[in-house]
């Protein structure tokens, strides 16, 4: 019989169990995140240095074309620098991706006033943030680690001599740099899209997240002439730790000696606030205080 | 066992409470929730749905404790909210199938029963439709969708009215009768339209400043007052009323010539007509009339305090 001629009837089916929900708001999630062009666009143009770095990787380790292309261009040498330099490049398209695709999966339910309806269902708020953070975090990976490190394989691949083993912390360190990246961007992307409802203006706000601070830090390091002011530069806090993480020798010797544990410490504040507006603005109803 | 059970519930929302120690046991298959504005019908649903903690006392939904159940009861609940709550990017049928999911179905049965939710609300044919481009009414018929399509226990109906013309209005309210008539789930119905609630409940709360002002069997208070009628007479009407009471009726004399009676079934509308012409009195008007929520509603809105037991009409 087709659905139309049915009346209605309760429903006596099988239901998934409950730590599934999250991954329906996932998949939905991604659905919309994906649905638009502009998203796969960006996510196009973020892949085309990746196929950059693959043709200079194979020069690289092609003697032929290395001698006969580059004659010893410095940019044939790949090494921790030359992968340091992929990890920030793509990164950076991954903060371009956050700031179109976080207030996607979020906005639209703030500004429809989709909540109530939302966690009238059998999921909890936790349940909600964490299926919009894990369809952010898979898209960001698309951009970020993964790539990143199906080129390292390829090197690994190419390599005319044994490269593998005596570089193995190259990629620990592009995965874990990405990583804590997309954590970061997400809670950003994600408190700044609860916080702001309109699309646009949210996109806009998590690049002065990102950069306002890094401003004034800037200022605040130099009139009180001191470094610890660049801690809130997320630029440059991000770059140490990746720089750290993969190895590479540093770009701007003694610009920052800023100990590890203080860059850790301020991604972990700044994740901790993110949570902490979500916390405040991911609820099904406002209470209005007086 | 109640659908809804209250026991001394008591709710706080930012420095003042908004349910102040609500006591009572809801059994009808459609209950409504009436009160005036700011009387605490939402905040005792979203208290149901664990939206807002309960500071005291206890809630429990079909047998589920409202504070530590909370996932349960939202299983067993579909919710209809008050306001436009929706996802307007989202078609009709794909935002229904994501609730449907959201609340336990395999992908595959969640879109089958999201189209057959939107024929039965009436709109299959623009299920493909984005929501943002519905009508207000087609907006509360999503909503209603929705809280039906994963086939709940406890159907909460906010405001479901709210804002509809007139026939958009009628086809609510039938299909709110449909569903009551069919009989798996049992619907709890907030408005402050004293008609909606007449028209689809057989069971009426009825909250005043946070308080509950009565409960009331609104089936069980017509059944019980069918025979009730109101006239105005002139002439004798003492004796009209002692040979009434005689005959075995409740009977009451009021200023301006005012008799109220509730007669027992064996008697007629053709005795009293007898009975006045025997006694020398004459009957001007007369209106058989059934206790209307409206008068039960009234006369809880002038209560004031103290515990409320079922409400029932004055003799």
């Amino acid at each position: 019989m087709s659905v139309f001629q049915h009346d209605y009837r309760p429903y006596d089916g099988p239901t998934t169990a409950l730590w599934k929900r999250p991954l329906v708001l996932a998949r939905y999630g991604l659905g919309e995140a994906w649905g638009s062009k502009i998203t796969v666009g960006l996510a196009v143009l973020a892949l085309l240095p990746c196929i950059v770095d693959l043709v200079l990787m194979y020069l690289a380790n092609n003697p032929v074309a290395k001698m006969l292309v580059m004659r010893g261009n410095p940019l044939l040498e790949i090494n921790e620098k030359f992968f340091l330099g992929m990890l920030e490049t793509q990164c950076w398209f991954a903060l371009v991706l956050a700031a179109w695709i976080a207030p996607r999966l979020v906005s639209f339910d703030l500004g429809d006033n989709a909540l109530p309806i939302l966690l009238s269902h059998p999921i909890s708020r936790f349940s909600y943030v964490l299926g919009k953070f894990i369809a952010l975090t898979l898209s960001l990976s698309y951009v970020t680690w993964i790539p990143l490190l199906v080129l390292f394989v390829y090197q690994c691949y190419a390599s005319p001599v044994p490269w593998t083993m005596g570089h193995l912390g190259i990629a620990v360190g592009m995965f874990v740099g990405c990583v804590v990246w997309i954590i970061l961007l997400s809670f950003i992307g994600l408190a700044v899209a609860s916080w702001v409802k309109w699309r646009v203006i949210a996109t806009g706000a998590m690049f002065a997240v990102i950069f306002v601070p890094a401003g004034v830090g800037a200022i605040a390091s130099t009139v009180l002439r001191t470094k610890w002011g660049m801690l809130l530069n997320f630029p440059v806090v991000m770059s140490e730790l990746w720089q750290r993480l993969v190895g590479a020798p540093q770009l701007f010797p003694g610009r920052m000696d800023l100990p590890s544990p203080a860059l850790v410490a301020v991604l972990i504040a700044a994740s901790l606030a993110c949570v902490a507006v979500l916390n405040a603005r991911i609820r099904a109803r406002e209470v209005v205080r007086g | 066992m109640g659908v809804i059970a209250l026991d001394r519930l008591e709710v706080r929302l930012g420095g003042r409470t908004v349910l102040n120690g609500l006591t009572g046991e809801l059994r009808g298959h459609a209950v409504g929730l009436l009160g005036p504005n700011g009387a605490g019908k939402s905040t005792l649903i979203n208290t149901l749905l664990g939206f807002h903690e309960p500071s005291g006392g206890n809630a429990k939904v079909l047998g589920l404790d409202a504070r530590t159940d909370r996932m349960r009861i939202r299983q067993s609940v579909g919710y209809m909210p008050e306001n436009d709550s929706f996802i307007g990017n989202m078609s009709g049928v794909r935002f229904v199938r994501y609730m449907a999911e959201l609340s336990g179905l395999p992908p595959a049965a969640a879109l089958e029963r999201a189209h057959e939710a939107l024929f039965y609300v009436g709109l299959g044919e623009v299920r493909y439709r984005k929501i943002s481009t519905y009508s207000l009414g087609m907006k509360q018929l999503i909503k209603l969708a929705q809280a039906l399509a994963h086939g709940p226990k406890l159907l909460i109906l906010d405001e479901p009215t709210n804002g509809l013309d007139p026939t958009a209005r009628q086809r609510m309210v039938q299909l709110i009768k449909e569903i009551r008539k069919e009989g798996s789930m049992h619907m709890l119905i907030s408005s402050h339209l004293l008609r909606d609630i007449d028209e689809t409940c057989d069971e009426v709360l009825i909250l005043k400043k946070g308080s509950i002002a009565a409960i009331s069997n609104i089936e069980e208070e017509r059944r019980s007052h069918r025979n009730f009628i109101e006239m105005e007479m002139t002439g004798n009407t003492e004796a009209f009323a002692e040979k009434m009471q005689a005959l075995g009726c409740e009977c009451a004399r009021f200023a301006g010539g005012r008799v109220k009676v509730v007669m027992p079934d064996a008697l007629s509308q053709r005795d009293l007509y007898v009975t006045a012409a025997e006694t020398g009195a004459e009957i001007r008007r007369i209106q058989t009339r059934r206790d209307s929520l409206e008068d039960i509603f009234l006369r809880a809105m002038d209560y004031e305090g103290g515990r409320i037991d079922h409400v029932s009409l004055p003799a």
